[in-house]
């Protein structure tokens, strides 16, 4: 199984760090927006996107997960007119965009940040003076700059490596460069293109705290892409799943992980929240119950009571002998989230009191099989 | 060797250098911003204009595709509209530079088309207008690769300078046919090698070194 989907790859917060969003309205709304490239001579036009409603709340970092051609980086490029939607309008901080020509989507990007998989940072430039770049562009002057970009270096830890050229650094100091550089301007939104991809895990979960960070201290909004479930898991508020040019589920990240409605949801949130039955019961596991059985209970804990004592709970309350098959307990936006695969003796009225307690309990809890 | 002959060495030496140096400098001031507009204009790219792309493409390959020797005798004329005569080492420089040029700005459009796209997409983000791209990354990116062109570029030179003694240029060359050759003068022709050689050899290693230092992608802490 790859590193990534490892659960605890990726931990940055906890409850502590639940988000606390100002209602405003969006910073960030796409309304019905189509985004077609134009065919080869003689073929259709190829759709990338179409449909699309989503709205960026303030202050929040959402999160839009897909498969690669799913369309995420289209929808991320909209946001800063790389690339311009062919129907449907955005508005960003109530200004429609959709019309904007070429000068005016530029003094549009100089408030917007935007950081990269393969970080884009040039070769023939310091770290100084990589981060200086979109002050440059912007026309700021050279004490300006200095100051800023010293500022910009302590916050992301590299202040030391100022004179450095991006070849002697680590990606992750790379893509600390490359924050420090998307926040010179001061921008309100930042975009993520798949910033984490190119990490390793340990780097990947620095880099996400960075992120959880400055969107903590400057208020500011991200909307990253990516097509790694830890990283919506450890920092997003919110979570949007595309999938062939579509939003096909979009709302908070707790709600959507544990209660996925959507087929390509599911399968994304099974690798952080689901626990597969263990290899070698799977081929002993049977429908129907034999005498001595033991039944398999599937149970799912979400918010308050997944911390609640629950198996020593039966034990002492039933006398039942719970056994504990596999199981995973985690943190999820902030909140404990957890599913366990147990065995107890499938004779009743004992299995009817058990899952009688689970469900006084709150907790989702299903007969998957029994074993013998 | 008379000490004439040294004397005409030098000369000689003198002349291809001066040769060489005023036509790799005019042929780099307009090579490169014909360069990084072959390397921006095709369909889509910064300053989009296919069909000026197309025209000017297939005016580079066709002077290219020119042999030199042909092309001094061919552009006699506008020669002689620039210098003032179409005999001599300062009227020599305008063919070399005739074919420095499209030579350089190929090479220029290559090293700039070997720049990462995504450095173009990261300025775009930043809000930079077209010239800014060219200026603050294009071209700072591309220079080692633009260095190690024009290195060849000065190479080659040298080499085309040892035909412009068919119109009257001085050099290296033509004093190579004209004692070592028709005069049967070895010693001389050996002299002339021996100096080119050196020439090809320093510029060469300059070059290397100077794109060795502007080269910030290979070091390592």
């Amino acid at each position: 199984m790859n590193a990534l989907t490892s659960p605890d790859a990726f931990r940055v917060g906890t409850a502590a760090d639940a988000p606390a969003l100002s209602a405003g309205p969006p910073i960030i709304r796409f309304e019905a927006v189509g985004k077609s490239f134009p065919g080869r001579t003689g073929q259709d036009a190829v759709s990338a996107l179409s449909g699309v409603d989503l709205d960026v709340p303030q202050g929040a970092i959402l999160g839009v997960i897909g498969r690669s051609g799913a369309g995420k980086s289209t929808l991320i490029r909209l946001v800063n007119g790389l690339e311009r939607a062919t129907s449907g309008r955005i508005l960003i901080d109530g200004e429609d965009v959709t019309s904007l020509t070429e000068a005016g989507w530029r003094a549009r990007r100089r408030k917007t940040g935007m950081i990269f998989q393969h970080f884009n940072l040039l070769s023939s430039r310091t770290v100084f003076d990589n981060v200086a770049l979109p002050l440059e562009i912007a026309g700021v002057g050279k004490a300006k700059i200095a100051a800023k970009v010293g500022r910009l270096l302590d916050l992301v830890g590299l202040a030391d490596k100022s004179g450095r050229y991006p070849a002697e650094l680590s990606g992750g100091q790379k893509q600390r460069v490359g924050i420090a550089r998307a926040l010179s301007t001061d921008p309100k939104v930042l975009l993520c293109d798949e910033a984490t991809s190119a990490l390793d895990p340990e780097t990947t979960q620095s880099i996400l705290a960075l992120l959880k960070q400055v969107n903590r201290d400057l208020g500011l909004t991200i909307l990253l892409i990516t097509h790694e479930i830890p990283v919506i898991k450890e920092i997003c508020d919110r979570v949007a799943v595309i999938e062939d040019g579509r939003i096909v589920e979009e709302g908070e990240v707790f709600d959507v992980f544990t209660r996925p409605k959507h087929a390509t949801t599911a399968r994304f949130v099974e690798a952080v929240t689901g626990v597969e039955v263990p290899a070698y019961l799977a081929g002993v596991i049977h429908a129907e119950p034999q005498p001595n059985d033991q039944a398999v209970i599937r149970i799912t804990f979400t918010g308050e009571n997944a911390t609640a004592p629950v198996i020593s709970r039966l034990t002492t309350t039933i006398g039942v002998d719970v056994n504990i098959l596999a199981g995973r307990i985690d943190a999820i936006a902030g909140r404990p989230f957890g599913s366990l695969l147990v065995s107890v003796p499938a004779r009743e009225p004992g299995l009817h009191a058990v899952l009688g307690a689970l469900k006084s309990l709150e907790l989702k809890a299903e007969v998957i099989g029994h074993v013998s | 060797m008379s000490p004439e002959i040294i004397r005409l060495i030098a000369q000689a030496t003198a002349d291809t250098l001066l040769m060489v140096a005023v036509a790799a400098g005019l042929g780099t001031l307009l090579g490169l911003p014909l360069g990084v507009f072959l390397a921006t204009s095709k369909r889509g790219e910064l300053f989009a204009a296919p069909a000026l792309n197309a025209v000017l493409g297939t005016l580079v390959n066709a002077t290219r595709s020119t042999p030199f020797i042909i092309l001094v005798v061919a552009i006699i004329p506008f020669t002689r509209l620039i210098a003032g005569t179409s005999i001599g080492t300062n009227a020599a420089i305008v063919p070399l530079t005739v074919a420095a040029t499209p030579f350089i700005a190929r090479l220029i459009e290559g090293a700039i088309r070997e720049v990462d796209q995504g450095l173009v997409e990261a300025a775009r983000s930043m809000g930079a207008t077209p010239v800014q791209i060219v200026r603050k990354v294009l071209v700072p990116e591309a220079l080692p690769a633009i260095v190690l062109g024009l290195t060849l570029a000065v190479v080659s030179l040298l080499g085309f300078s040892a035909m412009v003694g068919a119109v009257g240029g001085g050099g290296l060359g033509d004093l190579g046919i004209r004692y070592g050759y028709q005069r049967f003068m070895p010693d001389v022709m050996a002299a002339v090698v021996a100096v080119l050689i050196v020439l090809v050899q320093t510029v060469q290693s300059l070059g290397d070194r100077l794109a060795r230092r502007l080269n910030k992608r290979l070091r390592h802490a």
